[in-house]
């Protein structure tokens, strides 16, 4: 009897043997639900919910918010990948296939005798020795287009179609290479913006290098559109806000009163005069045009003054479009219109408008030297947009890794297969029982490449002995080629991982692994039941 | 130049959405199309103040709430996400949803968005409608004779919302699914927490700034939130942001729910000590961020309300603790109140009408309402404020709080009651003559007249609209006694109205008041602090929430409560 119980007659638990059962099993059932996903041929989910919103997904990491996960032990697991994903952006139907195979081995083992804590320190053991071969098999790489494009594509085309993955690829590489420009600083993802378009008929990705933005002008006589602009961004309010001065108003008459405001009033068009005036400067006699992005709001009287100068102004642009506006066309961003001159002025080639529906978008393109782009997303309903923006992400994501690693790993499954064998070889140098925790973790890796080739409809046990034996013969690495199911070599056909995204998940899973293990009791005991 | 005074409207929580859904359905009663000119066009309510108008896909012009609501996961019942103007979603609660499921699929495959590995489709059951939302599709909805019993059956706010929203009003808080009797979102740190995380934050921000891009003269906010559970600490937390970002005015209504909800391991003196710290840190944030805010309850107490003892209206019969129920009362509460800004002739902006009502800091304010009024029929509004005379008009919807009679500061709403039941001809006028009130010319001068002689040194502002509250379905009509005739007024002497025909509308008077008594309230909150020992709630000291900031809530909240000595002020 578990000491709660003398406390509190009323606490449920479990121990020893079934609290790993009940631990095992939760693993098992996540790792079912998400097998079907792992690699390029694994099945798209599409979920349709009781009201009707439709989401579809390959992603493990969407369709683990997506079930409600009850059961504290997947939980757990499901946090782990989470976190996979919040670090890498890859990888999280590997961590928790991985998870769910490592609780499956150590069930064999411990079910004969062997005791957790042993299981855990030989995991610990094999995990350091699968970092030292992931340490040896990585490949340097230099960051060119054709190294980006075969990481992107990898990573791509276990989300979507290959012909779509393929534009996305481009789209996605192009990107990165254009913020980065050479430059051996950190990139910030941010810079590159995702914007969504509803459009009936048109399904299209493109990468405009410039910005694009979600409204437009207000006013139905600003241009829609302008070429050879100079890019006003600023954070200085454009309107006229009674909210600021009516409680210090203090007047006698009605004549006062109206002096008052017009003072205010005053105050407002003063700014926009100098917007005009700058506009005049730098503008008139020449053929270019002015264009006037604030983050503060504009209101109708000081749209109408800017429209009659033929000035192009939107109000309450993103707060990170500031950041990106000066990026892409250069020019600072102004917080005050005192001392307004030429150089703080952006430069865009075309800003134009285009209207869909009830939405504006604002078109900022032909910049010089673009420091921040926009992908494009045209999807004909929400859902397919939502996917491919997710597919992106990643896409994104697995760039910026392998620029940060300047490395990359084999894949389809060929570090797994490698880790196997020389964890196989090392298990007879570990002492005593922790050898068969270093086996069971080897066994557990091999559980990658055989879902490839089951969801791709080979035998699983027939491509691992391929795999293994060809592995043991050759140098190089060799992976799975899930259009024939025989061995291949990854760097032939460009199929490669981030190096970080399988450092995290074998850190990650054989801790979580070790951590399910060593629990021996698990209790039920809110608060409510303690107080009886 | 005449611009339409934009206001964005919030619910954060549960019960929140329950008073929002009456509020816009209330609202589509307010829509009149008058061709006949009874009620002169300049005494309706502006609309365009609380509704924008957009095109959806199919080229339809849509009329939608300006509004951001927040709940949990499983509230939304048969509603999806994105509304069901604009589409993106299956229709799958209509009978024909296998052909459309087939359709969506049939779409999927053919796009290039599928990988080699094909598609695996996994619906849930679709959610039943409820008998209401059922007749609301086929278009056979009958407020007259048809009982849906919507008091008892209705599970959520969706199951009786009849106004529309716009995609980007809804948000659903992932992984987080309602349960009835625990708080899922417990604290105010939980809630501070999610406003704070990237997720949740961008997008919900982005979407504010949508619609106040739209807006060419935002004048503020209205928001509703839960003050029991975490929403309160989202609300408080985007009320900053709304101060950081657009710097308006502010109208905020925190809302007790009408019965005691647990939270998640927590016995009931502890789930009391989390409810008394979420009021505390709220208070403390709202009083420093909000321009105005009034909390409401239909409950008579709170913090300690073991019995959930309610208030009681005449003429009004509802069950306590129901939600449906009770959020319509102050629903009712809500559109007449802030009729105040929205009339169309009226030069009041929420600023004004707030800074009216709160002098010296005291941005607290309670509610007032009555509803039905209490008139009789065939009674003129001279005559039965005349009879009034020593009884308050109106009960109060702030808990905890009476701000009496004397030394009030108020702002005051009236609506449904006839220009032409305000006083008789003269030549019919007989001792009425003789009364100071005869020579008011409106109804509102006329309450304003009442009001300066029934409270002692106090100032009233008052305002009136010839609509009444509708109060057919969904609104819950079953609450209205016997007593009460059909259009909302009194029947006389014992006379019962007939069993089967239903109140379709009633005259209305809401009021936001202020006095020094509502420091009573503030008290009240303080006492109960004493009894909390914060280390022992868990579910706030696992998240990391500092002893150091509930004593500044404290302190704050103290000298807030200065602000309401009668040496303050008056």
């Amino acid at each position: 009897m578990a000491s709660i119980s003398l406390l509190n007659p009323k606490a449920e638990f479990a121990r020893a043997a079934q609290a790993l059962a009940i631990n095992i099993s939760a693993a098992k059932g996540l790792q079912d639900v998400m097998r079907t996903n792992l690699g390029p041929k694994g099945t798209v989910k599409m979920l349709v919910s009781g009201a009707g919103d439709i989401k579809i997904t390959k992603d493990g990491n969407v369709l683990l918010h997506d079930m409600q996960i009850q059961h504290p032990t997947a939980s757990m697991i499901a946090r782990a990948s989470t976190a996979q994903d919040d670090s890498t952006g890859d990888g999280t139907t590997t961590t928790v296939m991985l998870i769910g195979e490592l609780l499956k081995q150590a069930d064999i083992y411990l079910s004969e005798g062997l005791h957790p804590r042993i299981m855990a320190e030989g995991f610990e053991k094999a995990r350091d020795k699968a970092l030292e071969v992931l340490e040896n098999v990585k490949v340097p790489v230099d960051i060119n287009k054709k190294n980006l494009m075969e990481i992107a594509n990898t990573s791509l085309r276990t989300k979507v179609h290959p012909l779509l993955a393929d534009l996305l690829t481009e789209v996605c590489v192009d990107a990165v290479l254009t913020i980065s420009n050479d430059k051996k600083v950190p990139i910030d993802l941010h810079m590159v913006e995702l914007m969504e378009m509803q459009h009936k008929t048109d399904t299209d990705t493109q990468l405009v290098r410039g910005l694009v933005m979600d409204h437009g002008a207000r006013h139905p006589d600003m241009p829609k559109r302008l070429e050879n602009a100079y890019i006003l961004t600023a954070n200085v309010s454009l309107e006229y806000e009674k909210a600021e001065v009516n409680s210090g108003f203090f007047y006698k008459t009605a004549a006062e009163r109206e002096a008052f405001v017009r003072a205010e009033r005053e105050f407002i068009d003063q700014r926009v005069k100098k917007v005009i005036q700058l506009k005049r400067a730098v503008c008139d006699g020449t053929n270019k045009s002015f264009v006037l992005i604030n983050q503060k709001g504009i209101d109708p009287i000081s749209l109408d003054a800017l429209a009659k100068e033929g000035i192009l102004a939107l109000r309450r642009a993103k707060r990170r479009n500031m950041e990106r506006l000066a990026l892409a066309c250069g020019g600072t961003a102004m917080n005050s219109f005192d001392d307004l001159q030429e150089e703080h002025l952006g430069y865009a080639g075309s800003v134009y408008e285009h209207v869909l529906g009830e939405n504006k978008y604002t078109f900022v393109e032909d910049c010089k030297n673009p420091l921040s782009v926009t992908i494009l997303i045209k999807g004909p309903n929400k859902h397919t947009i939502t996917q491919i923006k997710d597919a992106i992400r990643d896409g994104l994501r697995a760039i910026n890794n392998t620029i940060g690693d300047k490395a990359l790993v084999p894949g389809a499954g060929a570090f797994e297969v490698r880790a196997y064998n020389e964890l196989v070889k090392y298990k007879d140098s570990v002492k005593g029982k922790a050898r068969l925790a270093v086996q069971a973790f080897a066994d557990a890796l091999l559980v990658i490449p055989k879902t490839l080739a089951v969801n791709s409809g080979y035998d699983a046990q027939d491509t691992i002995v391929k795999l293994t034996v060809e592995d043991r013969l050759s140098p190089e690495l060799v992976g799975i080629d899930l259009s024939t199911g025989e061995p291949m070599k990854p760097s032939d056909l460009g199929v490669y991982d981030n190096y970080i995204v399988k450092k995290q998940i074998l850190n990650s899973c054989s801790i979580i692994a070790s951590n399910l293990l060593l629990v021996d009791e698990v209790m039920r005991a809110g608060m409510t039941s303690l107080k009886g | 130049m005449q611009q339409t005074r934009e206001i964005l409207t919030f619910q954060f929580g549960t019960y929140s959405n329950y008073v929002g859904a009456h509020f816009w359905n209330q609202q589509e009663a307010n829509f009149v199309y008058d061709r006949e000119g009874n009620i002169a066009e300049e005494q309706l309510p502006e609309n365009d103040i609380l509704y924008r108008e957009g095109l959806n896909d199919q080229k339809q012009t849509t009329y939608t709430p300006r509004l951001l609501s927040v709940d949990l996961l499983g509230t939304l019942r048969h509603l999806p996400v994105v509304g069901e103007l604009y589409g993106n979603f299956l229709p799958v609660t209509n009978e024909q949803n296998t052909d459309e499921l087939q359709k969506a699929k049939d779409l999927v495959e053919q796009s290039q968005m599928l990988t080699p590995g094909g598609l695996d489709v996994r619906t849930q059951p679709p959610v039943e409608l409820s008998e209401y939302q059922l007749d609301l599709v086929k278009g056979t909805v009958d407020t007259e004779n048809k009982d849906y019993k919507l008091a008892d059956t209705c599970s959520s706010w969706a199951d009786y919302l009849y106004a529309r929203y716009h995609p980007r009003s809804l948000n659903v808080l992932r992984g987080m699914q309602r349960q009835t009797d625990v708080q899922v979102l417990g604290t105010q740190v939980a809630g501070v927490e999610l406003w704070q995380s990237v997720a949740f934050n961008d997008d919900f921000c982005d979407r504010i700034r949508m619609y106040a891009e739209e807006c060419d003269a935002l004048q503020g906010f209205q928001l509703l939130f839960d003050i029991d559970d975490g929403f309160s600490g989202l609300a408080t937390k985007c009320l900053e942001h709304l101060n950081d970002e657009y710097s308006r005015a502010s109208y905020v209504l925190p809302l007790h729910y009408p019965r005691n909800i647990s939270y998640a391991q927590a016995d009931p003196r502890t789930a009391h000590s989390i409810r008394v710290v979420n009021s505390v840190l709220s208070y403390y944030h709202l009083s420093e961020q909000a321009t105005m805010f009034t909390p409401l309850s239909t409950l008579e107490t709170i913090w300690r309300n073991t019995t959930s003892q309610s208030r009681r209206m005449p003429g009004l019969h509802w069950q306590p603790d129901n939600l449906y129920q009770s959020s319509a009362i102050l629903a009712a509460y809500l559109d007449t109140v802030t009729m105040g800004y929205r009339l169309r002739n009226t030069p009041e902006s929420l600023l004004r009408f707030c800074e009216r009502v709160t002098p010296a800091n005291r941005n607290m304010t309670a509610a007032g309402l009555s509803l039905p009024l209490g008139m009789e029929q065939e009674q003129d509004l001279i005559d039965f404020l005349d009879g009034s005379n020593n009884s308050s008009l109106l009960t109060q919807l702030t808990p905890g709080c009476e701000p009496g009679d004397s030394h009030v500061v108020q702002s005051i709403v009236a609506r449904g009651i006839p220009h032409s039941r305000l006083k008789r001809p003269v030549d019919q006028a007989g001792p009425q003559l003789r009364m100071a009130a005869y020579k008011c010319e409106s109804v509102s001068q006329m309450l304003l007249l009442y009001y300066q002689c029934a409270y002692h040194g106090s100032v009233t502002h008052a305002a009136s609209m010839p609509l009444p509250l509708n109060t057919k379905l969904p609104f819950p009509y079953e609450i209205f006694d016997a007593g009460i005739a059909a259009d909302g007024f009194k029947l006389l002497g014992q006379a019962e109205r007939e069993k089967d025909i239903r109140v379709r509308s009633a005259p209305a008077l809401a009021a936001v008041q202020s006095s020094s008594k509502l420091g009573a309230h503030l008290d009240t909150l303080h006492g109960q602090t004493h009894r909390v020992q914060l280390v022992k709630l868990h579910s706030y000291t696992q998240s990391g929430f500092e002893k150091e900031e509930y004593d500044t809530a404290l302190d704050k909240l103290l000298e807030f409560r200065d602000n309401y000595k009668d040496a303050h002020y008056l």
